[in-house]
């Protein structure tokens, strides 16, 4: 058994997460319900897990979900974990990991500006980050549709003639 | 953007002309990939001084502004920022397809689809990024306007700039820059 096994079966015994793996070497994947996560995340930080590299969110549009992705880092065993865990999509309001990884204050933010999910106890997660005067839905949904907003703020140049490649390339000389 | 073919400067300006044709000083805005072509560019693998082009550290004092890739809106506000800080006669090269039409990007949200409806381009440099190569002969060919008095942008832009503005707003909503971490 190496090391990335024994902290699977300590995280599993520990946690009773609803889907646990390892995912490739030495990352582990593991899903908990949303009630749990807090729990989670403070369970793992306490086992060494002290660094939270990214939280991200994934649209599972036809499932109706948003899911949160947490990885974090423990660097006494080099492991990684993924923490995910799924809210509803309707009304996606979640508490803030800061109190926990204080890091999670900016991640939060991106994760408000690009999805719409609200954290709640971040303050700053309501302000935006990197999109500047941004006036449409968030971007990274799988409901917005990028090349429409595109046509109506940036307008393509007028091409007298529209070049389309041949199938086959140099085949067809 | 209409050029005018004939020369209607005067003596004065032909000679200025010609010797600021000869000593360029330029500053790039590394936007996008191009900006990795310009290490190569000016040192000495091909070695853009001896064109009399060199870099220079703020708009204020450059010559020619550099857009070295695709423009995010965020950035365009930047950009707009720099260019009216610059003196006259100023011109602006756009690197790569991204400036010319959007490039790989053409329907992101995020970035510009062309260029030269917010700011004057005098020379496009064609490419997805232009060499060194083509970068150095896109300068040859801008050194070439300068002295033929062809590289008229900056000059389109104050009579045009209601146009410009009208675009830049549509595109943009403001072009007031803010920065957090400065609040």
């Amino acid at each position: 058994m190496n090391s990335t096994n024994n902290t699977l079966e300590q995280l599993k015994a520990a946690l009773s997460p609803l889907d646990a793996y390892i995912a490739a070497d030495r990352q582990i994947a593991m899903t908990v319900n949303p009630g749990e996560t807090m729990r989670a995340l403070t369970f793992l930080r306490n086992e060494g897990f002290a660094q939270l590299s990214i939280l991200t969110c994934i649209d599972w549009i036809r499932d109706n979900d948003f899911e949160l992705v947490y990885i974090l880092m423990n660097w006494e065993k080099g492991i990684h974990c993924q923490l995910r865990t799924r809210i509803n999509r309707e009304n996606p309001v979640f508490d803030t990991a800061t109190d926990i990884f204080p890091g999670a204050r900016y991640y939060e933010r991106e994760v408000h500006e690009f999805f719409g999910i609200e954290f709640k106890g971040n303050e700053d997660s309501y302000k935006p980050l990197f999109l500047e005067r941004w006036d449409s839905i968030p971007p990274l949904r799988k409901d917005f549709d990028p090349q429409a907003y595109s046509d109506s703020k940036f307008p393509m140049r007028d091409r007298d003639k529209i070049f389309k490649s041949r199938t086959g390339g140099a085949d067809n000389e | 953007m209409v050029l005018e073919k004939k020369d209607t400067r005067n003596i004065w300006e032909k000679i200025g002309d010609y010797f600021s044709a000869n000593s360029i000083w330029m500053k790039w805005y590394c936007t996008g990939c191009g900006a990795i072509e310009m290490p190569p560019t000016m040192t000495s693998r091909f070695d853009m001084e001896r064109l009399g082009m060199g870099p220079m550290a703020t708009p204020r004092q450059a010559d020619v502004l550099l857009i070295t890739g695709y423009l995010s809106t965020k950035t365009l506000r930047r950009v707009i920022y720099s260019y009216e800080q610059m003196n006259s006669p100023r011109y602006i090269v756009g690197f790569g397809s991204c400036t010319i039409n959007g490039g790989i990007y053409y329907d992101s949200y995020a970035t510009i689809n062309q260029l030269d409806k917010y700011l004057p381009v005098d020379l496009y440099i064609a490419g997805c990024m232009p060499r060194p190569e083509a970068i150095m002969n896109g300068f040859n060919a801008l050194i070439e306007m300068i002295k033929k008095g062809e590289a008229n942008g900056w000059r389109h832009y104050q009579e045009n700039y209601e146009w410009y503005k009208k675009n830049q707003l549509e595109s943009l909503g403001e072009v007031i820059i803010k920065d957090e971490f400065h609040e």
